[in-house]
């Protein structure tokens, strides 16, 4: 029998609203979870084997034990022929958790998506057989987090990076991406060093900072895919300019000097690239990439050639160099083919629509 | 998606044949090693026959000779090819996104280069032969079409949208025979909605296996023999050879025919049977400077 908890008649098991006011009914037998605690703990039944007691004891194949996110970037697991679904947060136990396979964090049994970069934690990363992984793409609304302060990722084709602002919290971004703010959001200018080189070398005059509490939100004019890089302490990353979308204020933002003529020339990105440096803290690096993006490990002396309109962003350790390869064709002489010479030790990130689209 | 339960024949257990190049598999793999078609997802056609690219898994691999192809992507994809020794692929060389050092990159000559530069074609094929890995992507969100050619096979491909075919494909191109003249005082222009020339690929002996990029999606249909239809010409992608084209322009009736009153043309291209044809959804925007047209090749009119 039901009852409705405001009039208090009673009706019948298959009625959901009472016909009297409308309220929704109330069911007068007792609550599962009542049965559930007056079973004596030692008649519970036992958990299955492959559910650990203890995040400890036994680890199912698909889950981590619980530990410190790894403090440097871990090099891509051994390439997988096919993607494989897994439903890890399915079956796990209310103390286990999970390892983020994009940026390597913990992230408790329960979650759906990584909880630092937004990554869905039930699909294992694409990991192509020449050994690009895809980079993962972010469900819509996946909420992410850092200090005090969310990122909410909203739209797939040409996505918006939502900033929450906590108090405290501050991001700092290229003014040309905002896509839209709150009012009363502070906002500020970020002290730069050789504003007349990056004039001249087309790079923005002007990095805008917005601080907590608030709400920002940026995005940028092509389709592609927004890259969440959760920075480790001591991680130094360069990024190729004008690709960045925002990062937290517990980054240091510089930027370098594209060494050599032919490098400038014939790099396809100017003459400088960003780079980002996380010291004792952790920081969080927002990215986009034009068409998907792929990244790849290098090991140390391992090379790879990439068109340079693709190249996206690096480990510091990697080198790159431009070379160019000459395509002759008789009376008319050829062409050219200039082509990035990456190599290892680092991480390396492409994006597969590499024409670059000006925003002015 | 077409299942064929032999055994109760005395055949083999049981057969798939893929609805997008007609592979027939015994339907063991996620998708089609031809094409990359998903195979548990059946052909979406259209009330009005047109039938649409097949479903591709990210990270579908396709064979051909003793290579692989794997697509990599959903808004850009990346052709990425682990080319066996002595097989071999050639493109565009702006559409190449990575290789392996090893992989060595030659020009491969082409015939009527004046007229090809005058066209605005790419002088120069790049051609790569294996071993090793080497990556390809064109720069506009879309689709790539696999198309495996059997021995004898060819098909047209409008301009610019070639991506990567195998070695054993021979490339020619030839002129479109589309165009109309418009004036403006003493200079006449020359315009070619579907493009100057077009390509075609044949596979003489044996099968090959061509990549096209698409924007947007990608729509297929087969027009039966005496039949045509309308499309818009930036939007054709390909076509078998023996599908004929010509002009067809219409007017909106009530036009005051003022001498901006052809600014309100429609050009299409009309496409005759028989034979398959593929438009993709997002196409170039056509440029109409509006003025009268003062000569064009085969076209059908019609006032509204």
């Amino acid at each position: 029998m039901k009852h409705c908890p405001t009039c208090q008649r009673t009706f019948d098991d298959e009625k959901v609203f009472c016909g009297g006011d409308g309220t929704r009914l109330v069911s007068d037998a007792p609550p599962a979870y009542a049965e559930q605690q007056s079973v004596p703990p030692q008649q519970q039944s036992a958990p299955p084997s492959s559910w650990p007691s203890t995040p400890a004891a036994s680890p199912s194949h698909d889950y981590q034990p619980p530990q410190p996110a790894a403090p440097q970037y871990q090099p891509a697991p051994t390439p997988q022929p096919e993607s494989q679904h897994a439903a890890p947060a399915a079956h796990a136990g209310p103390l286990e958790r999970i390892r983020c396979e994009w940026c390597q964090a913990m992230n408790e049994g329960t979650a759906l998506s990584c909880r630092a970069c937004g990554a869905p934690l039930d699909i294992k990363n694409l990991i192509s057989e020449s050994g690009w992984r895809e980079a993962p793409r972010i469900k819509d609304m996946t909420e992410i987090h850092f200090g005090a302060s969310t990122c909410q990722v909203e739209g797939e084709i040409v996505p918006v990076a939502e900033i929450n602002l906590g108090p405290g919290d501050s991001i700092f971004f290229e003014h040309h991406v905002m896509l839209w703010k709150d009012d009363r959001t502070p906002m500020s200018v970020m002290p730069l060093q050789g504003g007349i080189k990056r004039a001249l070398a087309g790079m923005p005059f002007i990095i805008s900072v917005a601080h907590g509490p608030g709400r920002i939100a940026f995005s940028r004019d092509a389709t592609g895919e927004l890259v969440v890089m959760p920075l480790h302490p001591g991680v130094e990353l360069d990024v190729r300019e004008h690709a960045f979308l925002l990062a937290s204020h517990h980054i240091s933002y510089s930027y370098i000097r594209i060494k050599g003529l032919r490098n400038i020339l014939f790099g396809g990105q100017g003459m400088f690239m960003d780079r980002f440096v996380t010291g004792n803290e952790p920081g969080l690096l927002l990215m986009h990439g034009y068409g998907n993006v792929f990244e790849r490990y290098l090991q140390a002396g391992e090379s790879i050639m990439v068109e340079p309109g693709a190249f996206l962003y690096k480990d510091a350790s990697v080198t790159m160099n431009v070379e160019t390869q000459k395509l002759t064709s008789g009376f008319f002489g050829g062409t050219g083919m200039n082509l990035a010479r990456m190599i290892g030790p680092g991480r390396v990130g492409i994006q597969s629509m590499y024409v670059h689209h000006h925003t002015d | 998606m077409t299942y064929d339960n032999a055994a109760q024949h005395g055949g083999p257990a049981r057969t798939h044949t893929c609805p997008w190049c007609g592979l027939v598999t015994d339907g063991t793999s996620l998708s089609c090693p031809a094409c990359g078609a998903s195979i548990d997802v059946g052909a979406i056609v259209t009330d009005s026959g047109w039938t649409e690219l097949p479903g591709r898994r990210d990270m579908a691999k396709l064979q051909f000779g003793n290579s692989f192809c794997q697509i990599e992507g959903t808004y850009v994809p990346v052709a990425d090819f682990n080319l066996a020794p002595g097989d071999g692929v050639y493109s565009a060389h702006h559409v190449l996104l990575w290789k392996d050092p090893q992989v060595n990159v030659s020009a491969m000559s082409l015939k009527g280069a004046w007229k090809r530069l005058f066209a605005g074609l790419p002088l120069i094929m790049t051609q790569a032969v294996g071993p090793g890995h080497i990556a390809f992507s064109q720069d506009s969100a879309g689709e790539v079409i696999a198309l495996p050619l059997q021995p004898g096979q060819a098909v047209d491909v409008r301009e610019h949208i070639f991506m990567v075919a195998t070695l054993n494909i021979t490339y020619d191109w030839f002129s479109t025979g589309i165009w109309f003249n418009t004036r403006n005082g003493d200079e006449t222009e020359t315009h070619y909605p579907l493009g100057q020339f077009m390509d075609r690929f044949f596979a003489p002996q044996t099968p090959g296996l061509l990549l096209l990029h698409a924007a947007g999606n990608v729509f297929v249909r087969q027009i039966p023999a005496g039949h045509t239809i309308l499309v818009k010409p930036t939007a054709l992608l390909f076509k078998d050879p023996s599908v004929q084209m010509q002009l067809h322009f219409e007017h909106p009736a009530g036009t005051i025919r003022s001498w901006r009153s052809w600014g309100e043309r429609y050009l299409w291209l009309r496409l005759f049977g028989p034979g398959r044809v593929a438009v993709q959804s997002a196409y170039a925007h056509l440029h109409d400077n509006g003025r009268s047209i003062t000569r064009h090749s085969n076209a059908t009119r019609q006032q509204w």
